[in-house]
């Protein structure tokens, strides 16, 4: 296990994010079917929900959440990201969570401020 | 099916220094296969991580108050539109999705579209570019972004490009370091 010996609160915290945003989608689309009517509000509330508990931690942090919601009829669905940053400071989190109907892909970035 | 990232996590380093640095990831959405390589465990989700092999003899550098309450140069939103519209378009124009081909475009597109955002060289600004490249399969999707900032420094452009089999959108965000 490595040793963080950072001067101020540390780095981002990228399993307590992990675990804040399953439970954000968790809580959104937990025993829902895909629906084409519903999944601009669900897309909206998994990312507004992800943000204000992230936001609770109370650290330094501008936050960047993304979420994708996609169908499952067998298509292939491939993400890449890359970032300019400070590596000391600044880290990112990745969820992927599917169900019977949908996969839901959510990044969260936590760039520092100072 | 377990969803946890572990040692990824961990495995990051200390390190001591303030100078900004590269990294990248990839995401693969439909194979979940578990990979173990001497730096990292990943697990449904592979994460790989280019050039994050930094050594730890780095030094410690202070930073001077520069008294610069904002921005000299915003971030150009239509200048970075411009780019990712081209990148888009010259990688993905004729081609058809591919599972192994659309996995490595997404990461080239990606460090492809950083390189030239940064060589706008636009000062104190970091960046965060997503790339997504989908088959087109008569399904629906919807993807959504929201971002805590300061609204009158960052901002962010995207661009999705379509033809008859696949897709890709690219966003770049780009966030002011006070």
């Amino acid at each position: 296990m490595d040793e963080y010996h950072n001067g101020n609160e540390g780095s981002f915290n990228s399993e307590e994010a992990d675990n804040i945003v399953k439970e954000c989608i968790e809580n959104v689309v937990g025993g829902e079917d895909y629906s084409q009517s519903q999944v601009n509000k669900w897309t909206a509330s998994i990312v507004e929900r992800c943000l204000t508990q992230l936001v609770k931690q109370g650290k330094p942090y501008k936050f960047i959440v993304t979420c994708a919601v996609m169908q499952k009829t067998g298509a292939g669905l491939h993400t890449a990201n890359s970032c300019y940053w400070d590596t000391s400071m600044d880290g990112s989190s990745t969820v992927r969570w599917e169900n019977r109907t949908m996969y839901c892909v959510v990044s969260v970035f936590a760039v520092a401020i100072a | 099916m377990s969803d946890q990232l572990k040692d990824k996590h961990q495995r990051r380093e200390r390190r001591t220094v303030k100078v900004p640095s590269d990294g990248s990831h990839g995401v693969r959405v439909k194979e979940a296969t578990i990979r173990k390589n001497t730096d990292s465990v990943s697990i449904v989700s592979s994460m790989d991580e280019l050039g994050h092999h930094d050594e730890n003899t780095r030094m410690v550098v202070t930073m001077e108050n520069t008294y610069q309450t904002a921005p000299h140069k915003r971030f150009p939103v239509p200048a970075v539109t411009h780019i990712l519209k081209d990148v888009l378009s010259s990688y993905l124009q004729q081609e058809k999705y591919e599972v192994e081909w659309s996995q490595k475009m997404t990461k080239t597109i990606c460090e492809v579209i950083r390189a030239r955002v940064k060589d706008l060289m636009i000062p104190r600004y970091k960046i965060v570019v997503l790339v997504h490249i989908g088959q087109q399969a008569g399904q629906s999707m919807q993807m959504s972004s929201r971002c805590l900032w300061d609204a009158t420094t960052d901002s962010f452009a995207c661009y999705s490009f379509t033809n008859s089999s696949l897709f890709g959108v690219a966003t770049v965000y780009g966030v002011y370091f006070e």
